[in-house]
């Protein structure tokens, strides 16, 4: 799952990310950051699910951090997508693919929101909020 | 004797014609012909088939269509004109002109152009006419803004002077950056291979030496009717690289085969999906209609050289089995590629065809001339002198060594009045530069040595190449000078944007 961490002035220069790592044994994956000395934003995709995730959501929430899930991830306007597949070599996760058909796959799991398939497709058929 | 008389005749067109009014013609799409070619050998493909259906999807620049906007009252001989702010091509008489797809919007830029228009069109959608004029005793009206949709235009006429490409190299990038390119998007150190055309559907492929396909053959080309009235511009069958120049009526085509597109930093085009049908009338054709993707080759050009396309480094040749497999091998690195045309819509536009034909909705033309089987594809020479870098870049460069001290350096670069300080190894081979914000930064930090400094990935110039290219890079990295290397990375001269803007005046003389 991907989410949002607001670091506030107090607990920027603390190194929470790394102990929940080590904690919790989830290698978390750091997506977008802006850090300054009074504030940082980190967005993260937390390859976790169930207890094990929710878990993870609280040390960070005990540890002083904003957490802010996303609910949307990638979307792909199907009515304007021709399956050209200018899309899916770019992506490094492997994300998008074709299906048996050449029709197009999204699997939403292996989405890191690098945005790089939203400027490679053509007819802009994927939007990422 | 020539080739073609050596062929034995199987079938004529108009034979296929008749069985096609009967309801009894056998029509095949390429692949399917291709499964029954393994499965029970060419001679059966030559005995029982009659026609076999292609198609392809994919971006085709050279497109664009012929319009005719009627007379307003009063009457205005338009000298330019827009369409949805997009310019479209006035050189014409009063009220015609041409729009190609790749005519860029003057208020949306990049993202929407001449191919996004001829999509609005298609579709039924409401456009903005607006056109200027001098005025004159005939045309008195000097502007016009109106709103019209295809209905209105007398005549909207697809004519693409090239389309259809027999097949196309692939590319790479060697680069560290990210390249935007009309093969879409290049990750850095050949992080992928894009590359375009249907391959075993495409229709240039299924019959290469042009036997059955010339000027006349009647197609499928934007969701309606359109003929082949030509070879294409840039048409080069030698090698395998043939293109077609087609027309046809806008009015009955359909926006599920003429699609906008906007490839990022490259700028607009339209995607067009055309199909032909290959009559079974030799053995030859029998033959050649079963290549599969196997049979079929293309290189994979390295993007990251700034050179024309044919100069551009091959760094492999791959058939579009190998593409179309998701994973191409550069050296032992699997690297992911992936198509830019679509094969899903090919596939659709080679069924589609099928149906058409099978209906008795469609029939095949003889052409009246067999397209070219050789062409012309030359560069173009530039005959007028052109700067270089070596033309322009400073000779006197002023150098420094790693180990010299901060001070006296600083000293040095406001006393000549430079910007720029290549630091060069004792054999005299660029191992850094500094810059006068550099030695600020220096100074307030107290550093001392310049390898302390030093940025020591430097972007550098060959003495040969183009100053265009050579700005373009400064301004990607945004720096305003750089040092000039030979062959041995030995600094021989230094060029800044004030050395560019000095000596470049105007047009594109050097002072
Ligand atoms: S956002 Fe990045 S990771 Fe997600 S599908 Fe697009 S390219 Fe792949
Ligand atoms: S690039 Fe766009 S149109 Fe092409 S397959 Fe991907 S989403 Fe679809």
């Amino acid at each position: 799952m991907r989410v949002k961490l607001i670091y506030s002035h107090d607990v920027v220069e603390k190194p929470i990310l790394a102990s929940i790592v080590l904690k919790t044994g989830v290698p978390i994956n750091i997506l977008e950051a802006k850090v300054n000395a009074q504030k940082g934003e980190l967005i993260v995709s937390i390859p976790a699910t169930g207890d094990k995730l929710r878990e993870v959501l609280n040390l960070f929430r005990e540890a002083g951090v904003q957490v802010q899930e996303f609910t949307e991830t990638l979307r792909i306007d199907w009515d304007k997508c021709m399956a050209c597949g200018a899309c899916i070599s770019p992506c490094p996760t492997g994300a998008l693919k074709f299906k048996d058909d050449w029709s197009i796959e999204f699997d939403d799991e292996k989405c890191v929101a690098c945005k790089v398939c939203v400027t490679a497709c053509p007819v802009r058929a994927i939007s990422l909020p | 004797m020539r080739e073609e008389n050596k062929e034995i005749r199987i079938r004529s067109i108009d034979e296929i014609n008749e069985k096609i009014k009967r309801g009894d013609a056998v029509v095949l799409t390429a692949e399917e012909v291709i499964k029954l070619a393994e499965s029970s050998g060419v001679e059966a493909v030559a005995k029982e088939v009659d026609v076999v259906t292609t198609g392809t999807f994919g971006a085709m620049c050279s497109s664009g269509v012929f319009l005719n906007f009627g007379h307003s009252d009063p009457p205005i001989k338009m000298v330019r004109c827009w369409l949805n702010d997009v310019p479209v091509y006035k050189g014409l008489a009063a009220v015609d002109g041409y729009l190609g797809a790749t005519s860029i919007s003057e208020t949306r830029g990049l993202e929407y152009g001449g191919g996004h228009v001829i999509e609005d069109l298609v579709s039924g959608k409401e456009v903005v006419l607006r056109a200027e004029s001098y005025g004159t005793d005939c045309y008195p009206r000097r502007h016009i803004e109106t709103v019209i949709t295809i209905d209105d235009l007398n005549q909207a006429i697809l004519v693409n002077p090239r389309n259809c490409y027999q097949r196309y190299e692939a590319a790479t990038n060697s680069s560290d950056r990210i390249l935007y390119t009309y093969m879409g998007t290049l990750l850095p150190n050949y992080g992928n291979v894009t590359f375009s055309g249907a391959g075993q559907l495409n229709p240039l492929c299924k019959d290469p030496s042009y036997e059955t396909i010339g000027f006349g053959t009647k197609i499928f080309l934007g969701g309606g009717v359109g003929y082949i009235i030509g070879e294409g511009t840039q048409h080069n069958p030698e090698p395998g690289y043939g293109t077609l120049m087609v027309k046809g009526d806008l009015k009955q085509m359909n926006s599920r085969y003429l699609r906008g597109a906007s490839f990022y930093r490259y700028g607009p085009t339209l995607y067009i999906g055309i199909g032909i049908p290959i009559p079974i009338i030799n053995m030859s054709v029998a033959k050649t209609v079963a290549l599969r993707d196997e049979d079929i080759f293309v290189n994979i050009r390295d993007y990251a050289v700034p050179s024309r396309p044919d100069l551009r480094p091959i760094i492999k040749r791959v058939s579009y089995a190998e593409l179309r497999s998701g994973k191409v091998y550069l050296g032992d690195r699997k690297v992911p590629s992936s198509s830019l045309s679509s094969y899903k819509m090919a596939r659709e536009i080679a069924e589609t065809l099928k149906k058409w034909i099978l209906e008795g909705m469609f029939f095949l033309t003889k052409p009246i001339e067999p397209l070219p089987k050789r062409g012309k594809f030359k560069p173009l020479e530039i005959r007028r002198k052109e700067p270089k870098v070596g033309d322009i870049m400073n000779r006197h460069v002023i150098i420094a060594k790693p180990n010299d001290d901060v001070n006296s350096v600083a000293a040095k670069l406001v006393e000549k009045g430079i910007d720029h300080l290549p630091v060069v190894d004792d054999e005299g081979k660029l191992i850094g530069i500094v810059t006068s914000w550099d030695l600020a930064k220096a100074i307030a930090y107290n550093k001392r040595r310049l390898d302390e400094i030093m940025t020591r990935r430097v972007i550098t110039a060959f003495e040969n190449e183009s100053i265009d290219v050579v700005v373009r890079r400064m301004a990607q990295h945004n720096i305003s000078g750089v040092p000039v290397v030979d062959a041995m990375n030995r600094v021989i001269g230094i060029l800044t944007t004030d050395d560019i803007s000095r000596k470049i005046v105007g047009g594109r003389n050097v002072t």
